[in-house]
């Protein structure tokens, strides 16, 4: 793992990955009849959601009466609060509150799903018979023992969101304003809105597991529109980490600011590039966005079971040269895509998903990781106690490989650098896929010569993996708040990347012949 | 059920007042929402679900912020009430900020919107999975079908705002959609994909579930063997369903927030010939069964017919009351509803033909656009045309432009509004299009 952390590296990108494309452990089949049993320790995530470990045993039986390889209640306690500051003053904060419980069995490839958002057991009761109605009925699933798990401590916070004030927040926000207009006069607007959240979350299920997980969350954009004479350009930059309120230092939020007026300064020199294929510069950082698009999605084993993604039959094929290493990796602490479990109460870890060049591990759930009889990567996730999961990346990063970014920069004749992007799209079974690149540079006869702006990068997955001809030794992770959409599900994923070399890919643009 | 989403309402008006406030805007929503996932011979997935939630907004003190739950315990309501009030009053006075005034909400149409199809809430898992085996049995009717999921989504949303300065309002509809989303083998590791998916308020305005399926077919096989066109400029012919979205992004800064925020490059086209004469565009929330239909906003503004281009004028854009308010624009509507391109008299073949070479595009792919400037890029897929006639189908390729530019270069309009998008577009044919490609 050669991923860094720097905080000083200028542009770097932040916006949203949606990918637009309108699972529990491995099932065994019917169990051995145990006993319920009350434990006694205090949890005080139950007490979070007025339930016992009895009332939950129940539920599941009722979940399970049908049959089930596997059946889990998903309790999920969600406070967010967001506040805005435009036009020099904090007059808009939102607060929201979600609670309820998701109820799943599962059936080989088959899922029931309810979910109530009344904790009382005659509604849990009901929602729990709604979604066993997938099950035939001939089958009999006898809920195991619960086993608590002990809580992870990849993100834990000394003080909770919910107990920082606004009072504390304003300041932050008006520094960030303050800053933002005193780095150029041109300065016309500066917007700042503010986002955290705590989430709790406890899993239980059918085979006894009991997993409690405290998830918080912040972020921090700010927008700048500067003005030219009549000409007008905004841009904007973000950071965003599972972090508690200390994180935002000073010098981090320079850093942030910095970023949104350099952006937005440079739109007004930047031009489009010529239209066409030329080898592209991923920049390091939020390029990591390449490997999200061109092959993570594609890695995830429900399309892949399905038979629909192009890389169903590559597993232990080459799909790139030696130094590519690719990995999707839920344990790095305070990251926006960790988590010490899965959606499905399994533990996170990492998952190699291309080693040296060889295309190794799919991302899995419970339902894949059953059909193909491997152990589940920890990838199970889900919106909300309002969906049922599917295997989703968290972090996902290249290790870095034997070049550095100033040979990578000589050896392009004619070409472009992409360094900040806005959001991403792919095709599964195709595998072309798609970039939005907000700021960058072209590049001639190996120099950096002017910058460019507002160009879609269109390739095809493992054609793309082909072309990656040389990778630098400057893996970074991106400090952006990216957030994927699959199926009508968000979830909060990282991404990073050393410096890149593709050898072709097709850049939008203009001055076509 | 509107009863009791009424009384809870009201209730939370009463709790903020309590606590402090001097005005309140509270809705409470609930709603059913089932879903039916089929895929190759066989039920995948069954949702059945029952979602509520309440959400308050809350003027105190000059002040004002906004706040939801979908935890309805009494006890923890009084709480959650209370806190927002604490929360509003810690913040920033806003002159700007308030209270959605009586006028606009007082002389509320009362069209009969039809939008509710009482044959929903009736339909049963028997209905619903004969469906699917339809969508899905005719889906696989091709030799190179890999795989196909075929999907039955239904269900009712009801909505009920009440208000501290005298407004009560309950907007309710139903929906069904069908579709099924087909993958094929294509050459080597690559697969052909694409689907199609149908839906309303009324069952009875659907295509049948055998015809769902063999549109999504047809799409899906209309991709095999799909290449990289050429880098030019050329014609493009967008088709409807593509068009609706081309245009939702358009119109996506044609709004008071983004022009106030100098956000917005319909700041500078207001009152003149901004586009070409052949683009007309009304948002028309009065539409008998229109999918985005209502007769009040989100702020209770009272829902009127609004035109957004008249052959090529911008006319209107959305305000709601805070940012007309604060930009000195009056307030039209905040949000958008249906949106009715005027439809031009030619017809799919005969726009191909007026084309004669180009580029036909009938999906993005990923890319986007600056709303301060309206420059945009984006990737699609489609067909090249050749000799009037669809050709080859081509992918992996982008558009490059500005928008308002694009526009201005609208040479023809279908007679052909896409009806399953809340954007109602025929196809669109532009000139001197920047594609890059091969």
């Amino acid at each position: 793992m050669t991923i860094k952390r720097r905080e000083f590296l200028g542009h770097v990108a932040a916006g949203s990955a949606v990918l637009s494309v309108p699972g529990f452990l491995a099932g065994c089949g019917v169990q051995q009849a145990t006993a319920v049993a009350v434990k006694p320790p205090a949890n005080p995530f139950m007490d979070w959601f007025g339930v016992d470990q009895t009332t939950v045993a129940r539920v599941m039986s009722e979940l399970a009466a049908n049959g089930g390889d596997a059946a889990d209640l998903y309790f999920q306690h969600s406070r967010s609060n967001s506040l805005a500051l435009e036009d020099g003053i904090v007059a808009n904060a939102n607060s929201g509150i979600q609670q309820g419980v998701g109820l799943r069995v599962v059936i080989g490839e088959q899922t029931g799903y309810a979910f109530t958002e009344d904790l009382t057991l005659p509604s849990m009761l009901a929602a729990a018979r709604t979604a066993a109605a997938i099950a035939s009925g001939n089958r009999v699933a006898v809920p195991q023992a619960f086993d608590p798990k002990d809580m992870g401590k990849l993100y834990a916070t000394s003080v909770p969101w919910a107990e920082v004030g606004i009072d504390r927040k304003l300041p932050v926000m008006k520094f960030v304003e303050e800053k933002a207009k005193s780095l150029d006069p041109a300065v016309d607007k500066v917007s700042v809105y503010w986002a955290d959240g705590d989430e709790r979350v406890m899993i239980a299920t059918l085979d006894g597991k009991l997993v409690t997980d405290h998830r918080p969350m912040t972020r921090l954009t700010v927008l700048v529109t500067v003005k030219k004479g009549d000409e007008v350009q905004s841009g904007y930059s973000n950071i965003a980490a599972r972090e508690e309120f200390g994180w935002y230092t000073e010098e981090r939020l320079t850093t942030m600011v910095k970023e949104a007026v350099d952006r937005t300064l440079i739109l007004f020199d930047a031009r489009r590039p010529p239209a066409g294929e030329m080898p592209v510069i991923l920049a390091s950082g939020a390029s990591g966005i390449l490997l999200h698009e061109a092959i993570g999605h594609g890695m995830e084993a429900d399309f892949n079971r399905k038979g629909t993604s192009i890389y169903t039959d590559m597993i232990g094929k080459k799909v790139a040269e030696p130094f590519v290493t690719i990995v999707d990796q839920a344990t790095i602490p305070r990251e926006r895509g960790a988590l010490n479990y899965d959606d499905e109460g399994v533990e996170a870890g990492r998952t190699v998903l291309v080693e040296n060049g060889i295309l190794q591990s799919y991302l899995h759930d419970g339902i894949s990781a059953g059909q193909y009889h491997v152990r589940p990567t920890g990838s199970g996730r889900r919106q909300s106690y309002r969906y049922a999961p599917m295997p989703r990346m968290s972090c996902t990063f290249m290790e870095d490989g034997p070049h550095t970014k100033d040979e990578i920069i000589a050896a392009v004749d004619r070409g472009i650098i992409a360094e900040t992007y806005t959001n991403g799209q792919v095709q599964i079974g195709a595998g072309d896929y798609t970039f939005y690149v907000k700021n960058g540079w072209l590049v001639e006869k190996g120099k950096v010569t002017a910058p460019i702006k507002d160009v879609n990068i269109i390739g095809n997955g493992p054609e793309s993996l082909k072309r990656i001809t040389m990778v630098a030794n400057d893996a970074r992770l991106d400090t952006g708040g990216w957030t994927c959409g699959k199926n009508g599900q968000r979830v909060p994923v990282s991404q990073g990347i050393p410096t890149v070399l593709v050898s072709s890919m097709t850049v939008g643009g203009e001055n076509v012949g | 059920m509107s009863a009791e989403l009424e009384k809870r309402a009201i209730e939370a008006v009463e709790l903020a007042k309590i606590a402090g406030a001097e005005d309140v805007w509270a809705t409470t929503t609930q709603s059913r929402d089932v879903e039916f996932e089929y895929r190759d011979g066989a039920l995948e997935k069954v949702k059945d679900t029952t979602a509520r939630g309440l959400a308050v907004q809350i003027y105190a003190d000059g002040r004002y912020s906004s706040h939801e739950t979908t935890d309805l315990n009494p006890e923890r309501l009084r709480g959650f009430v209370r806190e927002a009030v604490a929360i509003t009053r810690a913040l920033e006075p806003d002159e700007h900020r308030r209270i959605t005034p009586e006028e606009l909400f007082r002389d509320r149409p009362t069209d009969e919107l039809d939008l509710i199809d009482g044959s929903v809430a009736e339909l049963d898992r028997d209905q619903r999975i004969a469906w699917c085996r339809t969508l899905d049995e005719v889906s696989h009717g091709h030799e190179r079908v890999i795989s196909a999921t075929a999907g039955v989504y239904d269900g009712m949303l009801t909505s009920t705002s009440a208000s501290s300065n005298g407004f009560l309002g309950t907007q309710e509809s139903t929906y069904c959609w069908l579709g099924s989303s087909v993958t094929l083998r294509d050459r080597g590791d690559k697969r052909a994909e694409d689907g199609f998916y149908a839906g309303g308020s009324h069952i009875a305005d659907l295509p049948t579930a055998a015809s769902i399926g063999k549109t999504a077919l047809e799409r899906a096989l209309s991709r095999l063997d799909s290449g990289k066109g050429p880098t030019v400029r050329t014609t493009m012919l967008v088709d409807s369903r593509a068009a609706s979205s081309l245009l939702d992004r358009l119109l996506g800064p044609a709004n008071a927030r983004s022009v106030q925020q100098g956000r917005s490059f319909w700041a500078a086209l207001m009152g003149a010939p901004a586009f070409s004469d052949r683009l007309t565009i009304i948002d028309d929330p009065l539409i008998r069964r229109g999918l985005a239909s209502r007769h009040y906003d989100a702020e209770g503004i009272s829902a009127k017919a609004l035109p957004i281009v008249d052959k090529g004028v911008a006319q209107n854009i959305y305000v709601d009351t805070y940012y007309g308010r604060k930009g000195g624009m009056a307030p039209t509507t905040g949000s958008p509803s249906n949106r009715r391109v005027a439809p031009g008299d030619h017809s799919l073949v005969e726009l191909l033909a007026e084309a004669g070479t180009g580029v036909y595009v009938t999906s993005w792919l990923g890319g986007n656009a600056d709303d301060t400037t309206g420059d945009f890029s984006l990737g699609l897929r489609g067909h090249m045309i050749e000799n009037g006639k669809i050709s080859r189908p081509v992918g992996e390729m982008n558009v490059t432009g500005n928008l308002r530019d694009l526009f201005m270069r609208l040479e023809l309009v279908g007679n052909d509004p896409y009806p399953y998008a809340t954007t109602l577009a025929p196809s669109l044919v532009f000139t001197d299009v920047d594609f890059s490609g091969v």
